[in-house]
């Protein structure tokens, strides 16, 4: 009964969401493509590395492995993408925001819905396609299919994960619009620190011993590299296990914190009044 | 264009008074491009903790190249940022109207209005990596090599622009072009390392149909060799000043299109 | 001064069906219509007058203020403004021109009000002469004085919009657009800026184009109108020939405890009148006159009302523009030529 209300009440965000993505394509074909540029100039980058350094593996990676490491972690950063941060950030900024309380619907759900909505554009054309291209170039090196399902679901729960983490993180970068206005610059600085944070730049393997140590720890491990490194089958059962749990962790604490941050905000939107 | 400079200095007092009354946003974003650009590096530097030299260049040289590549990028930020804004929204909303309504060119106007001090961020990391790595970069420098080199500086800043131009005046068509102009300026990750580790294609992609690579590797690479500056030098110029002319011929038949919004 | 010779304008439009599936059609199909926003428009403004430029929403007003200040290319047609044809000439064009959107903004942000004004000396090359004593002049049409100093995003609607007023006439142009230059301002904010337009358009001379929702901006400002509706040009002269053929009519609405009495043969027979020139609407405790003010003045239609009930309240309702366009509409364009 509850779940048949829910359903009913957030389906159409769900369904804006998908038609946000059909009616913005040409957006989002920029972005795939300026994603794709980069994992392209990254290929190279790596490819010159390894004739350099003249080995098979660098710190643990072989090449092709690292060519899976790339693509694959744009693939999570564009599905665990938010755009919350500055959609909040937008409405705090016009005061639009108020008109978000006064919505008969959990306004953190309505949201989600939306970008779920939109996740599961891009899962569908973007992501799968990479995802069977990887495939394949994994076959043609290795003459055999490595494909593993289990992996694969269980990338998927972890990415599922991965992006409530990214959506509470984005949210809670989205009130500093109560204290800055240049949304532009703190997207960038965002952007760059969660790059770097998760792994989506550099594997956290390459990492000095102490800060791989404390990045694995940190909810932006959970944002991108925990599901590459298990859709890599980097991780052994354990570790995945554990890993799972540290997301389903950081999912918690990240929603804790957002709502606090929430609950502060409305107090002070009734200060300003507006 | 002495009316120009003068319009140019005056709007761009007022763009400095608008900092003053947001002191903090600037600093933010500053700071932001900053610590983008530093994270950039911390990469180069990771890798090269792990080989000693990177497709025939050293660690000084490839940050050399990467620290130069920023500078043209910086200027171009600092000088016509406006640019992305026509883009995304100045046209889709309909604000275009404002600037052809006033007795200046409107592409001149639209870019002289915006001084975008967050570029401080890209000016100062590049500024800084040269200075850091020029010592042991081997560069071979003479009086020549410096003039020449130094005058590619602007050359190099009017490729970004150019781009920038006729990616923006593709909303005149098509109501809204940011995501164009963010798949084509993305491409200027390609400038940042040596043209020689891509494939042929993409290096023939990056020197001649976005030209990139011309904005950082090429009058490097001639800094560090000295050789043939005819095309280091010389095609920054040349390709460039023809970049420049085509994307004003694209604003210009863009602004033809312009259709404004509303009824 | 203006002419403006068949001026037509066609957009090419996206059209999408709604939900889902149109979404996706759309995708695959885009379906491109040509809309024609406006067509065959031609009138002809002399100096110094004030023209009203009317229609509903979506009439097209905008499409051709556009086209007259040069942001739009017509698609046929011309219009030449000081002898000049301003796709052609933009640049000095619009150095004669001033340009309001009343739901736009060309002040900057962020700064005083001031500052703005300083820039567009430049823009405009007003000499520093000229320029103080347009800035005096402004200041006693405008009242700019309590507010120059402001940031513009501190403005009220009303100031910014007197602001924007003077930002346009700093550079003294022979001709004045003002696209909606009363939009959601109240009623003393008006008529505010209706004295400051007038007066303009008195001191200098200065050739005014506006479009209004508002049919007291017309009466009090415009010597003639031009309206136009789904694009097309459907009345053009003044606007007491418009009213004595269409706007006439009056309405009247009372609140009163018992209007049962109050019967339309009643008003017949009362006023001398016919059911052409009134219609009574009863409906419980309030009730409706809609009458001809040529047959019988408001004055009288309410004294008589007053004599035959008791009143609680009054409201009058003006003809409004809207009204009068739909029934010019309806009865075609041209019976009234």
């Amino acid at each position: 009964m509850k779940l048949n209300k829910l359903k009913r009440q957030y389906i159409p965000f769900m369904r804006a969401g998908l038609q946000t993505m059909i009616a913005y394509r040409m957006n989002f074909l920029g972005f795939v493509i300026g994603g794709l540029v980069y994992c392209f100039v990254m290929y190279y980058l790596w490819k010159a590395v390894f004739t350099s350094s003249g080995g098979a593996t660098f710190m643990g990676f072989s090449m092709t492995d690292m060519v899976i490491y790339l693509f694959l972690s744009n693939v999570t950063g564009q599905l665990t993408f938010s755009s919350a941060s500055n959609d909040i950030g937008e409405e705090i900024k016009d005061g639009s925001i108020s008109m978000r309380l006064i919505k008969p619907v959990n306004t953190d759900l309505s949201y989600l819905a939306t970008e779920l909505g939109c996740s599961l554009m891009k899962l569908i054309v973007f992501a799968l396609p990479v995802i069977v291209g990887l495939e394949v170039y994994r076959f043609c090196v290795f003459g055999m299919v490595e494909f593993q399902p289990i992996n694969f679901l269980l990338y998927l729960l972890s990415i599922l994960f991965a992006y409530l983490i990214s959506f509470r993180v984005n949210l809670c970068f989205g009130f500093v619009a109560f204290y800055v206005k240049n949304l532009w610059g703190i997207g960038i600085l965002k952007n760059s620190i969660i790059n770097f944070l998760s792994g989506a730049l550099i594997p956290l393997a390459f990492m000095p011993e102490w800060l791989k140590m404390i990045l694995e720890y940190m909810p932006f491990a959970s944002m991108s590299y925990t599901p590459v490194m298990i859709y890599m089958g980097k991780y052994d059962v354990n570790e995945m296990i554990f890993r799972l749990i540290m997301q389903l962790v950081w999912v918690m604490i990240t929603y804790a914190l957002s709502r606090i941050i929430w609950i502060g905000a409305v107090k002070k939107l009734s200060v300003q009044g507006g | 264009m002495r009316r120009a400079l003068k319009i140019y200095r005056i709007l761009t007092i007022q763009n400095l008074k608008r900092l003053m009354e947001y002191k903090a946003d600037f600093l933010t974003g500053a700071v932001s491009f900053l610590i983008d650009q530093a994270i950039g590096i911390a990469f180069i530097f990771i890798i090269f903790s792990q080989i000693p030299q990177l497709a025939g260049f050293s660690f000084e040289q490839i940050v050399f190249i990467y620290g130069f590549s920023q500078i043209p990028k910086g200027l171009d930020h600092l000088l016509t940022d406006n640019l992305w804004c026509v883009g995304y929204f100045i046209v889709r909303k309909g604000d275009f109207d404002k600037y052809l309504t006033r007795p200046i060119n409107p592409l001149f106007h639209v870019i002289a209005e915006t001084f975008q001090v967050d570029a401080i961020g890209e000016l100062v990391v590049g500024v800084g990596l040269i200075c850091y790595s020029a010592p042991n970069a081997g560069l071979c420098i003479t009086p020549l090599s410096m003039t020449l080199f130094v005058l590619s500086v602007p050359f190099c800043t009017l490729i970004y622009t150019a781009i920038k131009i006729s990616t923006s005046a593709l909303a005149f068509r098509i109501k809204s072009s940011g995501y164009i102009i963010q798949m084509v300026y993305g491409m200027n990750e390609f400038a940042k390392y040596p043209t020689t580790i891509y494939s042929n294609v993409i290096r023939l992609f990056v020197t001649y149909v976005i030209p990139f690579a011309l904005t950082g590797y090429y009058p490097v690479l001639y800094l560090i060799t000295g050789e043939d500056p005819l095309f280091n030098i010389g095609g920054v110029v040349i390709i460039s000043v023809l970049f420049f002319a085509l994307s004003l011929m694209v604003w210009n038949q863009g602004l033809k299109a312009y259709e404004s919004a509303g009824s | 001064m203006i002419y403006a010779e068949n001026l037509r304008k066609e957009f090419t439009k996206i059209v999408k069906e709604p939900g889902l599936k149109g979404s996706f059609k759309a995708l695959f199909h885009p379906h491109k219509e040509i809309v024609v926003a406006a067509d065959n428009i031609s009138f002809h403004v002399p100096k110094g007058e004030v023209l009203g430029f009317i229609g509903p929403n979506g009439a097209g007003k905008s499409t051709v203020i556009k086209m007259l200040t040069g942001i739009l290319t017509p698609t046929r047609g011309q219009c030449w403004i000081n002898g000049k044809i301003p796709q052609n000439d933009r640049k000095n064009y619009v150095r004669e021109i001033g340009v309001v959107f009343g739901q736009r903004t060309q002040l900057w942000w962020d700064l005083p009000l001031l500052e703005t004004y300083s820039v567009l000396k430049e823009i405009y090359e007003v000499s520093d002469k000229k320029y103080r004593e347009r800035m005096s002049f402004l200041n006693e049409v405008l009242e700019l004085d309590d507010f120059i100093h402001s940031p513009v995003r501190t403005l009220s609607l009303g100031q910014r919009m007197r602001a924007d007023i003077a930002a346009s006439m700093l550079h003294s142009p022979k001709v004045l657009f003002l696209d909606e230059p009363t939009i959601g301002l109240d009623v003393v904010v008006k008529d505010n800026i209706r004295r400051a337009i007038m007066k303009i358009n008195q001191e200098e001379h200065t050739t005014v184009i506006l479009t209004t929702h508002d049919i007291s901006d017309i009466e009090l400002l415009c010597d003639r109108i031009v309206m136009i509706d789904k694009g097309k040009n459907v009345y053009d002269g003044s606007l007491r020939k418009l009213k004595q053929n269409y706007g006439q009519m009056r309405e009247l609405s009372f609140e009163t405890d018992t209007s049962e009495h109050l019967t339309p043969e009643k008003f017949y027979k009362g006023l001398n009148l016919s059911g052409e020139d009134l219609t009574v609407k009863n409906d419980k405790n309030i009730f409706n006159v809609r009458f001809n003010s040529e047959a019988i003045p408001v004055g009288d239609m309410l004294n008589y009302t007053l004599s035959i009930t008791k009143v609680k309240d009054i409201s009058v309702k003006d003809a409004d523009i809207e009204e009068i366009i739909r029934r010019l509409y309806k009865e075609g364009a041209d019976e009234i030529e």
